[in-house]
């Protein structure tokens, strides 16, 4: 039971998989742009522990609460934002008999626990009493506005597609059916735009928009707490690639076969295709610019929002023609 | 709770999007109300240190204050003192100006470039654009023997003479960034959420323009062919074909797009003057006479022209001379005052970007906070140069 949010594919998994991830991100990034990106850290395997020598910065810096901050709500926002953005990861089985617990509703309780998290970025945002933060939390709620409704009616028609709100079920009709990506391109698409502007990823890097507003609801904080805050997003990226490859890109299908030989094999299958999702995300960084606020919640309400509804009919029209 | 609709924001002069200088915006929600650029952060009196200074010392002053523009600032200078000494360099020595002049504006262009794509998040833009500014920055070393400050234009000629293969490394660095700005196109500036950011942002109407008096791309961005290299020409350009680039909207979109049109009329331009370029002294015969015959043989062996001690007693006759010459930001003024003493009476500097900062106050009112770098990058202002 504690093997599941501990080591896989919980916080030891996501410790790696953000190392590396973080790592990759940067040697991507730099290989575009015509740099090295990091090198010294581990020479021989071109900076690959760069990360880990920026986490032993991060928890040996000073912490430093700002005088006019609210204290207690200033230390805990972070440690709640990492920890609820982490959570999720138990409702999601990565093979048919491998899972913290099994539910009947384990889409709905990995989406709902993920909801949770901006309001935790709200808070630290009024907690830090600076005016940047303040405006990088405001942002980060109105965006939570525009991506959590289309995000939703996406998976809502994936939940129409398989009939069913357990993940375990989802991947197991993906088995012997097309994949949720070929069946409902539409929906995959809504919520990969979703997805994106949930991490913070480019070009939805509003909240944190450096040039704007520093940092956005981070500006005034240091040390581990805010390994935390940079941390929290990648988690979140960790735990919605997961998602997606569990409901879009058919989870542990085809090695569930695997399973014989030891029940956790078919999770690894599920873990490349989430890795795979979250370079994707990742590499968006060295294509695109920043969108504006009002850009990307206008995106989010015009484009997605219809495309998440366009993507209910065609589930309920898959549905109606016996396709499955 | 008192009932404040508005915060003022203070950015900078601390802020990653600030550059040396502090932006007061004050916004309701997210709309600018009132925006003040606060200017004078890196003021280093380079006018009045110039007062205490020889003419021939006064050409690196000149170029620090506009680092990424050095050689269109040292061209400005001694294009003035040349006019007080009553003399003019020999016409090689004219197109090997023009020649470095024009180099400089590729890779100040590019600096600005760069500056912009890091404002709007596209580290990209940045990294090529500063990546693709060495090729630039290699030819101007191969010529002057600097990097950045060349104090190359000397009064009456050039110190270098141009190197053997210069021409082939020069037409390598021109046809890599013909096709560089090809990936720039597909990358940055015709990027859809480039276009989303940039277009009809921070407007500047062509009346207003001319109202608030500012130069170089940013006023020919909003329709007014000015030019100093067309308008009151200097060195070579009247043999040169090269066109004005304006374009119509006025908009930062527009501003990006006019220095990556002036970018490719460099590029023509350089190309016109190593063909051109005509065989000659590079350096004042009247003045070489003066040099010690030793000196003027290794002058000749080299092509290299040591800086010579005539200049250091360097004497101008009184009066007063003024220059303008079109740097990479825009128009550069210069005007000295001389007494008849080793020092100027008096110097006068102005830079395009100290005309240009009065841009910000009217093309962001009415636009959003995260409106601030896409406008303040594309005005290509550079604190600096606007304090002296």
């Amino acid at each position: 039971m504690v093997f599941v949010p501990l080591i896989f594919p919980g916080l030891l998994t996501v410790t790696i998989v953000i190392v590396v991830l973080i790592w990759f991100e940067r040697k991507l990034t730099a290989k575009v742009q015509l740099r090295y990106g990091p090198l010294y850290v581990l020479k021989p395997l071109g900076g690959a522990l760069q990360m880990v020598a920026d986490l032993i910065k991060f928890t040996f810096a000073e912490l430093i609460v700002p005088k006019g901050s609210d204290k207690k709500a200033f230390i805990l926002a972070p440690i709640l934002l990492f920890t609820l953005s982490l959570l999720p990861v138990i409702a999601i089985p990565v093979s048919s008999k491998y899972a913290a617990f099994f539910s009947d509703l384990s889409l709905l309780i990995v989406l709902s626990l993920l909801t949770l998290t901006p309001i935790f970025v709200l808070l630290l945002g009024w907690a830090s009493d600076n005016k940047f933060s303040f405006i990088g939390s405001l942002r980060e709620g109105f965006m939570m506005m525009a991506y959590e409704i289309p995000m939703f009616i996406s998976i809502l028609a994936m939940a129409v597609t398989y009939d069913s709100l357990d993940l375990k079920h989802i991947v197991e009709t993906q088995s012997s059916s097309l994949w949720g990506l070929i069946l409902n391109p539409l929906a995959a698409i809504a919520f990969f735009g979703a997805m994106l502007m949930t991490t913070a990823r480019y070009p939805f890097d509003i909240t944190e928009a450096e040039s704007e507003i520093v940092i956005g609801p981070y500006t005034e904080y240091s040390s581990v707490i805010f390994g935390l805050c940079l941390g929290a997003s990648y988690v979140k990226l960790y735990v919605l690639s997961l998602f997606f490859a569990e409901v879009f890109l058919g989870g542990w299908n085809p090695f569930g076969g695997l399973e014989s030989l030891h029940p956790i094999l078919p999770g690894v299958a599920v873990l490349a295709k989430g890795v795979i999702i979250m370079g994707l995300c990742v590499f968006m960084r060295s294509v695109y610019p920043r969108y504006r606020i009002d850009q990307a919640l206008r995106l989010g309400w015009h484009k997605l929002l219809v495309l998440s509804i366009v993507s209910v009919v065609l589930s309920l029209g898959i549905v109606g023609l016996g396709v499955l | 709770m008192s009932e404040e609709r508005t915060i003022e924001l203070l950015i900078g002069p601390q802020h990653p999007g600030s550059g040396h200088m502090r932006l007061t915006a004050e916004v309701d929600g997210d709309l600018i109300l009132k925006f003040e650029p606060n200017i004078g952060y890196v003021h280093r009196a380079v006018e009045k240190i110039a007062e205490t200074k020889t003419y021939v010392q006064i050409i690196p002053l000149v170029e620090r204050p506009a680092l990424p523009d050095t050689a269109n600032h040292n061209l400005g200078y001694v294009l003035a003192l040349e006019k007080l000494l009553g003399i003019e360099a020999p016409p090689r020595a004219q197109y090997l100006r023009t020649l470095l002049a024009e180099i400089n504006r590729i890779h100040s262009h590019l600096y600005g470039i760069g500056i912009h794509g890091i404002f709007l998040g596209s580290s990209t833009m940045f990294m090529w654009a500063f990546a693709d500014r060495e090729p630039f920055i290699e030819l101007a070393q191969q010529l002057t023997g600097a990097r950045m400050t060349y104090s190359y234009i000397i009064p009456g000629g050039v110190r270098r003479n141009l190197p053997q293969d210069f021409k082939v490394n020069a037409l390598k660095a021109l046809n890599y960034m013909e096709r560089r700005l090809k990936d720039y196109d597909k990358i940055f500036v015709h990027n859809p959420v480039t276009v989303a950011r940039l277009s009809g942002i921070g407007v500047i109407k062509k009346s207003d323009a001319a109202k608030i008096g500012i130069v170089g791309p940013n006023l020919r961005a909003s329709g007014i062919p000015y030019d100093v290299r067309k308008i009151e020409p200097y060195c070579v350009y009247p043999d040169l074909d090269f066109d004005v680039v304006t374009r119509e909207e006025g908009d930062s979109h527009a501003r990006l797009l006019a220095r990556i049109g002036e970018i490719e009329q460099s590029i023509k331009i350089i190309r016109q003057i190593l063909d051109k370029i005509p065989e000659g002294p590079i350096f004042l015969e009247s003045y070489l006479k003066l040099v010690s015959p030793k000196m003027r043989d290794e002058a000749e062996k080299t092509g290299i022209m040591k800086f010579p001690a005539l200049f250091s007693a360097l004497r101008v006759p009184k009066g007063e001379a003024s220059s303008r010459v079109e740097g990479g930001r825009g128009e550069v003024f210069y005007y000295i005052i001389s007494d008849g003493s080793p020092q100027p009476y008096r110097f006068r500097m102005v830079t395009p970007s100290f005309r240009n900062v009065i841009a910000f106050k009217y093309a962001l009112r009415g636009h959003r906070l995260a409106d601030i770098p896409a406008v303040y990058g594309s005005l290509d202002y550079f604190p600096p140069e606007a304090d002296r």
